[in-house]
């Protein structure tokens, strides 16, 4: 029991606390508070909650399928919303440049407040599982001390893994930071769309088709490695066409906003943009 | 009268098309599947109908099906698999996977 909480905690802890960790690297390359960033964390607690005691409401839902139907819509958002952080946080940095020029202050950034929101939505769709899991068990007084064990080793690993992958990019040379948290947005966000995807056809809202490749012969994603992929970037080891394509739109939306938005003044692509911090 | 028998087959083809997929019932009842092997025919789409009788949640999971969702205490659900070549798939609850086992055998 100790094991089997450890393992799903972790699982569910993971993907939110990776997509935290890149957006707290960038933010902190931007020299912003995380402030908002906290605010939308504890906003996700408490959304967690209500989510996880209305579930079998929303369950109910379109015949059956409104828990799919609703989580698509959340990592749908997510998509939009990493999308709407970078066209903020990169247009910002033309203003901001044209601001220093013209020595007005800056207010409170948007992508901050989109951020904060990514963050909310992100916990919200892992930490119902959590909730839920953890409440069902805890009504079984005989695992009491196995799943307060087992959820703060969970909680812990998962923590550490996304702290981990803070500072390594922070301590990666600026440039590449900078590029390398790009990247996994990017991909966090074609993740999003794809997992949508997949739950529209487990909805049956999407026609089901035959995967497009089936890699679990030598990378199941059941295995430490398959795990740690799923979470990342989103590794499925039999992904239908859909969710690949779908996978791919994301990824470009966000590579196609950051390429449009990018700093025009920016001398060389290096001085400023996502990285402009990072050289403090 | 060729164009009433095609309208009738078009009407009919239509019918064919959207009938609903046939339902097949599982049961979850102290951490375990009721069936734990669900045989289904080949090519064809399914409607699980699980039934969570325990007053706990569990989660339905398969890698094989590419299928994951929670299914609250005392609640029921709908979870649509397939059309599936033929094989093993098998699934698990997720929180508790040592005693909720089951496969889906597609013939």
């Amino acid at each position: 029991m100790l094991l089997n909480a450890v393992i799903l905690i972790l699982q569910e802890t993971l993907e939110a606390a990776l997509l935290i960790s890149v957006l707290c690297a960038i933010c902190c390359m931007q020299k912003q508070k995380f402030t908002a960033l906290g605010v939308g964390l504890m906003a996700g607690f408490v959304c967690a909650f209500i989510y996880a005691f209305n579930l079998q409401t929303v369950s109910e839902w379109f015949d059956y399928v409104g828990q799919e139907v609703v989580n698509a819509l959340l990592q749908s958002v997510i998509t939009i919303l990493i999308a709407v952080f970078f066209w903020d946080m990169l247009r910002r940095q033309n203003s901001s440049e044209q601001a220093v020029a013209g020595g007005r202050p800056l207010s409170m950034p948007g992508f901050m407040l989109a951020a904060a929101a990514i963050i909310m939505l992100a916990v919200t769709r892992e930490g119902s599982e959590i909730v839920l899991y953890v409440g069902g068990l805890i009504q079984q007084t005989e695992h009491l001390q196995a799943v307060w064990m087992g959820t703060s080793l969970g909680l812990g690993i998962g923590i550490s893994i996304g702290v981990l992958l803070y500072y390594g990019l922070l301590g990666l040379p600026r440039r590449w930071g900078r590029w390398v948290s790009i990247f996994l947005l990017a991909l966090i966000a074609g993740n999003m769309w794809s997992q949508a995807v997949m739950l529209l056809t487990q909805a049956d809202w999407i026609p089901s088709t035959q995967p497009l490749w089936d890699s679990s012969a030598w990378l199941p994603e059941q295995d430490l490695m398959g795990q740690l992929l799923y979470a990342l970037v989103g590794y499925e080891s039999t992904p239908s066409p859909w969710q690949v394509l779908a996978y791919l739109a994301g990824f470009v939306l966000v590579a196609a906003v950051v390429i449009l938005a990018w700093p025009s003044q920016d001398p060389g692509g290096a001085g400023s943009g996502v990285g402009s911090g990072a050289r403090a | 009268m060729t164009r009433l028998v095609l309208f009738l087959l078009a009407l009919l083809s239509f019918g064919v098309a959207h009938a609903a997929p046939p339902v097949i019932e599982i049961e979850i009842k102290d951490h375990l599947f009721y069936p734990d092997v669900v045989v289904i025919p080949a090519d064809t789409k399914v409607k699980l109908l699980i039934r969570n009788l325990d007053p706990t949640p569990e989660e339905f999971e398969s890698y094989e099906l590419n299928r994951e969702k929670v299914i609250t205490g005392n609640s029921q659900t709908v979870i649509f698999i397939g059309p599936l070549p033929a094989g093993e798939y098998p699934f698990f609850g997720e929180f508790y996977p040592k005693t909720a086992q089951g496969k889906v055998v597609i013939e």
